[in-house]
Order: C-alpha cells, then sequence, then structure tokens
C-alpha cells in the first residue's frame, strides 16, 4: 500500500522511509511519524474494535488521550499490547496489529454483539449475571472477559529492563508547549536548575500541530530554536518522551521516560527509567485536551477531534480524509477548516451548532445553527447526516466540542477543579499541590499570546520566589487567536446511538439511564457506566459525559462535580514500576564472611531475614537433610563442630554510663558484671512481653558487646538509638553496629578447647579455670590477628564463640576446619544449631513470639526487683504473671515412633470436645533428637512446670493428629549443665 | 601445627573495572574508625582532634581531610564521627584512640564496611540511577559527605572531588551493593 493520503509534512523527514506492519501488511512512513500518522498516510482508516460492542473503530485524536487506536507492538514476549497509536513512534520494522476481534480486523466474528446493543445498556450485566451464584465465577465472567476486552498479554516475562531514578531542580516544568517553553526559557535565563518534562518526542505541544505565528516566523520554528537554547544551558535538562504522570507529597514528582521504545531494539539498557523528580517549584503547562460532541453514530473511523485533523495535516502532512467535514460549537474548530483548505484538502462543510456565527470559509458549505443526527458508512464513515435531513458526502469528520485544560496533576492531592463559563471548561481550582502553579492553556489560557505570556510570568514568580533574579529579555511577539464558544454538548434531535466515551463504549443514553436507575453521583455514574475508566482516563469523555449528566438531573455543570483524577496521567508499565527489582535482584543479601568456603562444602543456604545462612552440608551417602543434620548433631555432641554466627547482631556499647544503660534494658542486672564476664539477658517490649535475647560481654570498663537475635539486629539497635537519645539522654552512652565488621564462629564441643588451643595464641590461657563457662576476653589467633573468645553455649556443650575482624572471616574458617582435622571437625548449619537449642532447652524465636512473657518462659525470676526497665512494671500485669500461667516444657511423644508437629495445640488427654475453653497451650519448636532418638518438642503448657511428668495430648486438627505426649524438662541435655562448664 | 596465619579478603576482593567514562574501584585498604564523643567532652575531643589531624571536626552533611590529607573525617550521627584512613593491619582502632588520648570512644568500623570509590565524568549521570540525593555540585559541594538508602541498602556518600565519590555500605550485602552500582554504570554508559 502506498501513502496515498500523505500530502507534505513539515517535521517528517520525506527523504528517508520506514517499513512497518499492520496486521502482517507491508506499510511505509517517515521518521518523525507516529503509528497512527503512518496509518493514516496509508489510507488505514479502521484501526481496532470496541470494547463492548466491537464497533469499527478509527484513530480519533493525535496525542496521549487517545481512546480507540490501541494496538498491540512488537512480538512474542516483547509483545505490549493497549499501546496507543498516536504516541508511538514509527521505526523500520515495527510490528503493530490491531485488538480485540475475532478473525480479521475487517470482519470481526463478534461485530453481532453490536446487534444486541439494545439489551446491553449501563448495568446489563450486574442485572443479568446475577443467577444463579455459582454461574459467574465459572462461566459468565470468563465468557464476558473474552468477549469484551483490550489487548493480550503475551503470558510470558518481560524481556525488558527497566530502571529507576532520582531528578532534583528548582524549577519543573511539565510540557514544552508554547507556555512550557516559555517558562523553560525563563527559569533557564535566570540560572535556575530546570527540567522540562515532554511526553512527545518533538517538544513544542501544539506549535507542532498549527500553523499560528510567534516573533513573525512559524510557531514550530519558534519551538525549535527555544529548544536549542535550552539545550546549550547547562542548567537546563529537557526530558523528552517523559510523562510527568503523577504529582506526589513534598515537591515530589513521578516521571515515565520512554528511552527506546522508539528502536527497534533497546541494546541491553533500559526500555524505560522511572524517574522521582524532587522540585522546589512547578510550573504545570500541560495544555489541553479537545473533547468531541455526542451525535448518532459519532464513532465511525474518520470522525475525529477537529485539532487532531490539523496535527496530522500541518504536523505530519497527512489529509486524514479526502473530503473533510467540521462539526464544531466554537471558533477553533474553524481553524481545522482553514488549515485543510490551506492544504488543498477538499472542505465539504462547516457545520457549527451556535447560530450568531458570522465566520465563513470561501466557497465551502456552512451551516450556522446546525447540528449532525447521524453518520453512515460500514468500515469508515461515508456520509453525515444534518438536523435539518440533509446528507453530505464526507470520509473524515472533524469535531470540535471545546477544549479541557489538563488540569489532572492539580488533582492528585485533592484539588477540586472549578467551572468557567467563558471557556466552557474546568480549570484548575482549590488547593493546587504545594509549590505547583499552572500556566497556558492547562490554566484555562487557550491561545497562544496568553499561554506564552503566561508560561514567562508563572515562571519568573516561581523563580523569584526561589531568590532568582529573572531575565529581562522580552517575551516572544504572538497574537491571540479567536476562541469563542458557546456550550453544545449533545444532539438530543438524533435518535441514534450518540458516543460519550468512545473506549468504554458509553453512550449519551448509559449517562442517563444511570442517572435514572439512581447512580447520580459522578463517581457513581463512572462505576455504574465504566464512564471514564481505563487506559484513556476519560480525557475526551469525562466533561462531555457529566454535561449529559447535568442535563438530565436538571443542574448546573459545577453542581454535578468531577470525578477525582490520580495518578497515573497515562499508563505507567508495571516492569516501571518494578524496575530492577526482579528475580534475584529484588532485594539485596547479605553473605556471612564464610559465604564463599560453604559454597565449596555444597552447603545448602537457607534465607533469614537478608542473610543467606549454611543451613546443613550434605555429605556423599546422605540421602536427605535429616541425615545431614543428625550427623552434625552427633559429631558437635561427640566431638566438635563449628557453626558460623556471624549474622546474630553485635551491638557496641561504650561510654561511662554503659552499665546503668544495660541495667535499664535488660530485666536482669548488668551493673556487676565484671571486665571479661559474659550475662545472658532478656529484654522486654514496653508492655512486659519478651521480645529479644542475647548475651553481653564486658570487654572493658566502660566498653561492652551486645549480641542480639539475627532477625531483631535492627530493632533492638534501634529501640536502644531511641532509648538513649530520647528516654535517657543525660546518659554517657554511646551505640554502634558491629554485626558486619566480626566474622564470629561458635565451636562447641568436648574437643572445642582442644582446638581452639590450636588456634588461639599460646599467650592466652584458655584452659577450664583460667577461662571458665562465661568468661571473654581479647585475645589474639594464628600469630596476632586480633580476636574476641567468648565462652559461651547455645548448644548445651562446651563450647566457645570466636570472632576475628569480618575481611579474616575467610581465613579464619579454613584454619579452624584445618586445626580440626584431627578431632573430626565438621562444620553445621542452621538445622543442626537449631536442633541442640531445642534438645537443650533455650528459647528462639519460636518461643519468643510476640505473646510470652518472661514468667510463660521460666524466667521470670530472672526480673531484679532492685531495679528499672523497660517493660518491668508491665510485666507485672496479673494475666502475665499469673502462677497457673502457661510455662516453658519440654514435650516428648509418650509412643517413641511419634513425630511431633509444631502449632499442635494442648489439651487433656479426657477431652472429648477439645474447645478454646480447655486449651492448655501450644507446641512451638520441634526436632528429632538424634541424641534422644526420638521427636522431642519444646512449648507453652498452662501450670507446665508443676505438671512434669503429666501426659497430655498433642491435638493438631490442620493436619488430622492427635499424639500423646509427656511434660517433661526443657533441658533434654545435660540439665545440669556439667558439659557446657567442662 | 600447621601455618595458620591469617590473610584478609577485603568484602569485594579488591575489585576495579573500569567502563566508558566511569572508574568503579574497591578501595580495600580504607580503614574506618568510629569516634563518638562523650557527653560534656565535646571541647576536649575538638581539642584532641586539632592536635592529632590539625583539624577541627565536622559538621553534619560534611567531611574534612586532615591537614597531612591522610585522613578524612566524616559526620556520621549526632556525637559520632568516621575517620578513614589507608591502612591494612587490623589495629587501626587502636592507632585514633592512641592518637585521641581519652576524648572520644572509638569503635573500629573498618569490617563493618565496604568501600567503593566511583569516578569519571559518567558517575553522577549513574548515580542518578540510584541515588535518592542530589549530587549537583552546587547541592553536595566538594567534602560534602550524607548518609542514605540506595536499593535498599544504607551508604555513606562521600563526595572526594568533582567527579569522583566513595561510597561505603555495608560488607554482609556488598556484593549486591557493587552490582546496584555497576548496573547503574551499566544503564547509563
Amino acid at each position: 500500500m502506498t501513502q496515498t493520503n500523505r500530502i507534505g509534512g513539515r517535521l517528517i523527514d520525506r527523504s528517508r522511509s520506514l517499513s512497518f506492519t499492520f496486521n502482517g501488511r507491508a506499510m511505509q512512513g517517515h521518521p518523525g511519524d507516529t503509528l497512527a500518522s503512518a496509518l493514516l498516510a496509508n489510507g488505514q482508516q479502521l484501526v481496532g474494535r470496541s470494547f463492548k460492542y466491537h464497533r469499527p473503530r478509527g484513530i480519533f485524536s493525535a496525542g496521549s488521550e487517545e481512546p480507540n487506536a490501541l494496538v498491540q507492538l512488537r512480538r512474542g514476549a516483547a509483545q505490549e499490547p493497549n499501546t496507543r497509536a498516536t504516541v508511538a513512534e514509527l521505526f523500520d520494522g515495527l510490528e503493530a496489529t490491531s485488538q480485540n476481534h475475532r478473525g480479521p480486523l475487517e470482519y470481526d466474528l463478534l461485530a453481532a454483539t453490536d446487534l444486541l446493543a439494545p439489551f446491553l445498556g449501563a448495568g446489563f450485566y450486574y442485572k443479568t449475571f446475577m443467577w444463579p451464584k455459582s454461574f459467574w465465577e465459572k462461566l459468565y465472567e470468563p465468557a464476558i472477559r473474552s468477549s469484551a476486552g483490550l489487548g493480550r498479554l503475551s503470558m510470558e516475562p518481560d524481556p525488558d529492563r527497566y530502571d529507576h531514578g532520582y531528578l532534583h531542580c528548582d524549577l519543573l516544568v511539565i510540557g514544552a508547549g508554547p507556555a512550557g517553553l516559555s517558562a523553560a526559557v525563563a527559569g533557564g535565563r535566570a540560572g535556575a536548575r530546570v527540567i522540562l518534562a515532554d511526553e512527545d518526542f518533538r517538544p513544542g505541544g501544539r506549535l507542532n500541530a498549527e500553523t499560528l505565528e510567534i516573533d513573525g516566523a512559524p510557531g514550530h520554528d519558534w519551538a525549535r530554536t527555544a529548544l536549542a537554547e535550552l539545550a546549550a544551558m547547562d542548567n537546563v535538562r529537557v526530558l523528552s518522551r517523559t510523562t510527568v504522570y503523577g504529582a506526589y507529597d513534598h515537591g515530589i514528582y513521578g516521571a515515565l521516560e520512554r528511552m527506546t521504545d522508539h528502536l527497534p531494539a533497546s541494546g541491553g539498557k533500559p526500555r524505560q527509567v522511572l524517574w522521582r523528580i524532587y522540585a522546589h517549584r512547578a510550573v504545570l503547562c500541560a495544555g489541553a485536551t479537545e473533547r468531541g460532541i455526542a451525535f448518532g453514530n459519532n464513532d465511525r473511523p474518520g470522525v475525529m477531534l477537529a485539532g487532531a485533523v490539523r496535527a496530522y495535516v500541518n504536523r505530519w502532512g497527512v489529509a486524514p480524509g479526502k473530503r473533510v467535514a467540521v462539526f464544531t460549537n466554537n471558533d477553533d474548530g474553524w481553524r481545522t477548516a482553514t488549515d485543510l483548505r490551506a492544504a488543498g484538502v477538499d472542505v465539504a462543510a462547516v457545520v457549527d451548532s451556535r447560530g450568531d456565527v458570522t465566520m465563513s470559509l470561501d466557497g465551502a458549505r456552512v451551516e450556522t445553527g446546525g447540528a449532525i443526527v447521524d453518520t453512515a458508512g460500514r468500515k469508515g464513515l461515508n456520509r453525515i447526516t444534518l438536523q435539518n435531513g440533509d446528507r453530505i458526502e464526507a470520509d473524515c469528520l472533524a469535531v470540535s466540542g471545546g477544549w479541557n485544560p489538563n488540569v489532572h496533576l492539580t488533582c492528585h492531592q485533592r484539588g477540586r477543579p472549578t467551572w468557567r463559563d467563558d471557556i466552557a471548561a474546568f480549570v484548575p481550582g482549590g488547593a493546587l499541590p504545594p509549590g505547583m502553579t499552572v500556566a497556558g492553556a492547562a490554566g484555562g489560557a487557550l491561545t497562544l499570546a496568553a499561554a506564552l505570556r503566561e508560561g514567562r510570568e508563572t515562571a519568573n514568580t516561581a523563580l523569584e520566589d526561589l531568590g532568582f533574579t529573572a531575565s529581562r529579555e522580552p517575551a516572544p511577539k504572538a497574537e491571540d487567536e479567536a476562541a469563542g464558544i458557546t456550550p453544545f454538548w449533545h444532539v438530543a434531535a438524533s435518535r441514534k446511538r450518540a458516543w460519550v466515551d468512545l473506549q468504554n463504549d458509553v453512550t449519551a443514553k448509559d449517562v442517563k439511564q444511570s442517572h435514572a436507575e439512581g447512580f447520580r453521583s459522578v463517581e457513581h455514574l463512572k462505576r455504574y457506566t465504566t464512564l471514564g475508566m481505563a487506559t484513556d482516563q476519560g480525557k475526551t469523555a469525562n466533561v462531555l459525559g457529566l454535561a449529559i449528566l447535568a442535563q438530565a438531573a436538571g443542574r448546573s455543570i459545577p453542581e454535578t462535580g468531577t470525578t477525582i483524577f490520580r495518578p497515573p496521567y497515562t499508563p505507567v508499565p508495571i516492569g516501571a514500576f518494578a524496575g530492577r527489582a526482579r528475580g534475584r535482584d529484588f532485594r539485596p543479601y547479605r553473605l556471612t564472611p564464610s559465604h564463599k568456603w560453604a559454597t565449596e562444602q555444597g552447603a545448602t543456604f537457607v534465607e533469614v531475614g537478608m542473610w543467606l545462612r549454611a543451613q546443613w552440608f550434605a555429605r556423599p551417602g546422605e540421602t536427605g537433610w535429616r541425615d545431614s543434620v543428625d550427623r552434625e548433631v552427633e559429631m558437635t555432641r561427640n566431638s566438635v563442630g563449628i557453626c558460623d554466627v556471624t549474622t546474630l547482631g553485635k551491638i557496641d556499647i561504650k561510654g561511662r554510663d554503659a552499665a546503668e544503660f544495660l541495667n535499664r534494658l535488660y530485666v536482669n542486672g548488668f551493673a556487676k558484671l565484671s571486665v571479661g564476664r559474659v550475662r545472658y539477658g532478656l529484654m522486654l517490649r514496653e508492655d512486659g512481653i519478651a521480645y529479644d535475647d542475647g548475651t553481653t560481654a564486658r570487654l572493658g570498663e566502660n566498653h561492652y558487646v551486645m549480641t542480639t537475635t539475627t532477625a531483631n539486629a535492627v530493632t533492638v539497635f534501634r529501640n536502644m538509638e531511641f532509648a538513649r537519645q530520647c528516654l535517657w539522654p543525660d546518659l554517657d552512652v554511646h551505640l554502634i553496629s558491629t554485626t558486619d565488621g566480626w566474622a564470629q564462629f561458635a565451636v562447641a564441643g568436648p574437643n572445642s578447647r582442644n582446638l581452639l588451643r590450636k588456634v588461639v595464641d599460646a599467650a592466652h590461657d584458655i584452659s577450664k579455670d583460667a577461662f571458665p563457662f562465661m568468661a571473654c576476653a581479647e585475645v589474639t589467633v594464628c600469630g596476632g590477628t586480633p580476636a574476641r573468645l567468648f565462652r559461651i553455649s547455645f548448644s548445651g556443650e562446651l563450647a566457645y564463640e570466636i570472632a576475628v575482624p569480618a575481611r579474616y572471616g575467610d581465613a579464619m574458617i579454613r584454619a579452624l576446619m584445618a586445626a580440626g582435622e584431627e578431632f573430626g571437625a565438621i562444620p553445621y548449619g542452621t538445622e543442626a544449631l537449631g536442633v541442640m537449642r531445642i534438645e537443650k532447652g533455650h528459647a528462639a524465636g519460636n518461643e519468643l513470639n510476640g505473646q510470652t512473657s518472661a514468667h510463660h518462659l521460666g524466667m521470670g525470676r530472672m526480673i531484679s526487683r532492685k531495679k528499672d526497665c523497660i517493660g518491668n512494671a508491665a510485666s507485672e500485669r496479673a494475666e502475665l504473671s499469673r502462677e497457673d500461667g502457661l510455662r516453658l516444657v519440654g514435650l516428648r511423644p509418650v509412643d517413641h515412633g511419634a513425630k511431633l508437629d509444631a502449632g499442635a495445640h494442648f489439651i487433656e488427654r479426657g477431652d472429648a470436645s477439645p474447645s478454646m475453653a480447655s486449651d492448655l497451650g501450644w507446641m512451638s519448636s520441634v526436632a528429632y533428637s538424634p541424641s534422644l532418638g526420638h521427636s522431642i518438642g519444646l512449648g507453652f503448657v498452662r501450670r507446665g512446670d508443676a505438671r512434669m511428668g503429666d501426659i497430655i495430648r498433642a491435638y493438631d486438627p490442620v493436619r488430622g493428629k492427635d499424639t500423646e505426649v509427656e511434660i517433661v524438662s526443657a533441658h533434654f541435655i545435660d540439665p545440669e549443665g556439667e558439659r557446657l562448664r567442662a | 601445627m600447621p601455618d595458620l596465619t591469617l590473610t584478609p579478603t577485603p568484602p569485594l576482593d579488591g575489585y576495579a573495572q573500569d567502563f566508558a567514562g566511569t572508574r568503579l574501584a574497591e578501595a580495600s585498604e580504607l580503614a574506618i574508625v568510629a569516634v563518638a564523643t562523650p557527653a560534656g567532652g565535646e571541647t576536649a575531643l575538638e581539642a584532641a582532634v586539632k592536635a592529632a589531624y590539625g583539624t577541627g571536626t565536622p559538621a553534619p552533611g560534611a567531611s574534612i581531610l586532615s591537614k597531612d590529607g591522610k585522613a578524612r573525617l566524616v559526620w556520621s550521627g549526632p556525637d559520632q564521627m568516621f575517620l578513614l584512613f589507608t591502612h591494612d593491619a587490623p589495629d587501626a582502632e587502636a592507632g585514633v584512640a592512641a592518637a585521641l588520648g581519652q576524648a572520644g570512644y572509638c569503635t573500629d568500623q573498618t569490617g563493618v564496611w565496604a568501600a567503593l570509590e566511583i569516578s569519571g565524568p559518567g558517575v553522577r549521570g549513574a548515580l542518578e540511577r540510584l541515588c535518592p540525593l542530589d549530587l549537583h555540585p552546587d547541592a553536595f559541594a566538594e567534602g560534602a559527605a550524607a548518609r542514605t538508602v540506595m536499593e535498599h541498602m544504607g551508604a555513606f556518600v562521600i563526595r572526594t572531588g568533582s567527579d569522583a565519590f566513595l561510597l561505603l555500605s555495608a560488607s554482609s550485602s556488598a556484593k549486591s551493593f557493587l552490582h546496584a552500582v555497576e548496573l547503574s554504570v551499566r544503564n547509563t554508559a
């Protein structure tokens, strides 16, 4: 197909041709074309089928407001549905297909839906598919969804990359039409940091589409000059192909820059970047969007907005028709007729709804006080019918119902637009987002000279506000074109369906029906009819719809009001919001210093918070994780095992009042802890519930090192910093996290001392007497590397933890393993760690679950009465401290072959009807104990400490299990603590 | 007994790479010591710092070079600063503590952080994809220092030259941090 409708075009490069396909048909266009302009140039009027009725639809607009011309671009995984052809930049090899039809676009099998239209009005689905209820999900909804809708997803992962970014400026100018360019030039000349963002690939706004002059030259030439001036300024950044889609708090704007959508491939670079722009001031120069008029069959391909017709003629050199009629209620529509005439296109008629118009166009038929009641043409317009019955042949109809200022961003923080009678449109009103002002057509200044002036003045006001001196260079000169309007919304005499919202197939009748059925608020109208929904958010439809609602209700338009505008202004792909956060990069991960070594050892890793920890180390011949874990436990208990415990939080505490500070944090006393000793401590929340535990070592007179649980490391630090800065600012105490600074390894088992003797330098005596249980010291290892040694035990064995500066951690694990070889030392992971702590009866996260108090944990007596601490008073609340309350105990299955499950609840043996009232508590942790040869558990049992030896039931209706268990001491292993003191 | 001398491994294994317009390199021998000001000890610490480093303590948002240019003092929080200097032995804290006498509480932070130098004409363009701070020279001049969050990771950003920054982020997540910075460079190169 040749470009039969190409008639010139000033802003395309006709010296080069681009090939593209539409529904597989090869076509040609030029650099500078949009897909829409190229389709029109090739005479392709029919481009899609409508959402609900499958009506033939054509290109309606020339911008981001497009309701009809939604197409799928590209193929395979890169296929993108619902792309507006009017903003898709043409490139060589572009593949586009139309949407929402079964069979070919020209012969859509679902077009028959349109014949059912009398039955499918507003609310049809709600009323019809109510019964039987179960049919909705299984039958009705899938059937409706497959017949109505927009494009289809590829159902493959998005192959493109996306990125985020942050920009800062003094002045953000949104939109690069005449007002925006004036504002940006003013900002640039004043020396401010300016960002000028424009959604088009060619900034200039309506200047590119009009024939108006500035400073005696064509407006688009002035735009080019202004852009060249801006491009030469270091302090100005022009972002074309960038839509500012939302205005957020504190002068923050969201913007989407389409980096490579105009290229055949993105070359490994992000396709789109989602910017967060921090702007001291913003000038909204978003222009205005034209709206249509509701009349019979006004949705045929060939019926277009009048301003869009001008844009295709002037900017792209495309005649949307051979013989074009104009239907307008304002002066601006006339310029379409004059521009068409100037371009040599036949003007069939100008129909002006106003009776008092004196404008004329030589040789063209003019109908004043006229209206169009119907159109004809199966796949595209070929005739219009006037209210007086006259029929006029035309293959394109340019309609102008007036212009709506693009107030959207002014409403993102609940600003409510106000109505202006003189332009018959809403303008920004109420409270604008702080720092935002509006200039040009977006504020209702719909003419050129006014837009240029406002852009400059508004920017200058903002700049002076920021302390800049405005440039004195004169404003460009232009004239204000005629822009009179008399509102005219709906040709009431038309008996045919008159479309209001083309994208959602909402007609004037639907709007009236909504009102008649009681959905009278605009917000209800929107939800009942879907007016203003979907990708275009009713940019061409909203005001028309509510004007018709106002007429039906006998109210004024401002009384009827508008729906709320929310971000985004135009669609933003989910991929752009996600940015880089996908797959492995969804969030950062933390590695311990022995990670590389553990990987070499074939460790299986588990995510704990953001950490990757070795869970177990499988050895050849082991058939499952239990084999590995059992071996790790047995080897540790029989000889020595090593575990990386770097992930535990470490907080360095220094200051004259550090001891007093710890006294106030922990339930137990720390004031008397001597240098070189470690103590276990329990922390409460303010409400008295236990929330973290760990050990704190006193390394010096004013120096302590606290350990926290892995999961709570950040929370505990934050709470301590709060206590330090806000609760007790008078204390001399200083905190800093050293979690990442030290590689720490637990060395546990009867041979742990023997192993460490080979590593710790000989100058340090670590014998039983010199370095007893709960001792700590700063030592050196392996010939002088500084280290910290703690004799603490989570496993219940003779055990130590040894810490070296993090970057020595890799060397340290290798040294420990080498030194341990003669003892058969093995590494153990978090599973074995967990088994051993359950065997020893140590509480962990499962027990400190945010519901349990020190009394429940059996640590009630640890709470010092000689001092106060956070949560102390609240922990004495009756329910938390009652003598017959929950107590942490051990549980052993009566049948040793039975496997226990965490989460089971306890009930009495003879309980015939288990209920909340008869609930005795719950199982919090379970493990298979290789040391005992059966399953064991820790749990909370009411009065558990007084019921040793009792048999109760672990009742688990979720898993359908009911197991008899004996209440035993939580210390399954070495209850007297002889091993750890060995 | 086998020879068990320990050899340090910096968190990014001494990474260094040149991209078009940007160089990325780990400052693998950078020692970091936090110095906290004892309550009521502001004057004494100021004097000790002056004596040891020939400069005052840094104001919020700033860093200062010592008189000999070998150490950088970075404001890191209320009553706290970081001293950064090249030193490859694990005894940085002792050195600073000795230099300051009892005037400040010192804590070694060397292993807590991974230090990444990023420099070249493309550096601001790359950091735009990552760093929420305004790094325009008018807003973030040479010597400026700030703490922020990049790709969920806490970080220090210190401007060491017109086109050069030092980034510090947690050593445990250093590989994720490097990936984030590298990707920003690649995306903008």
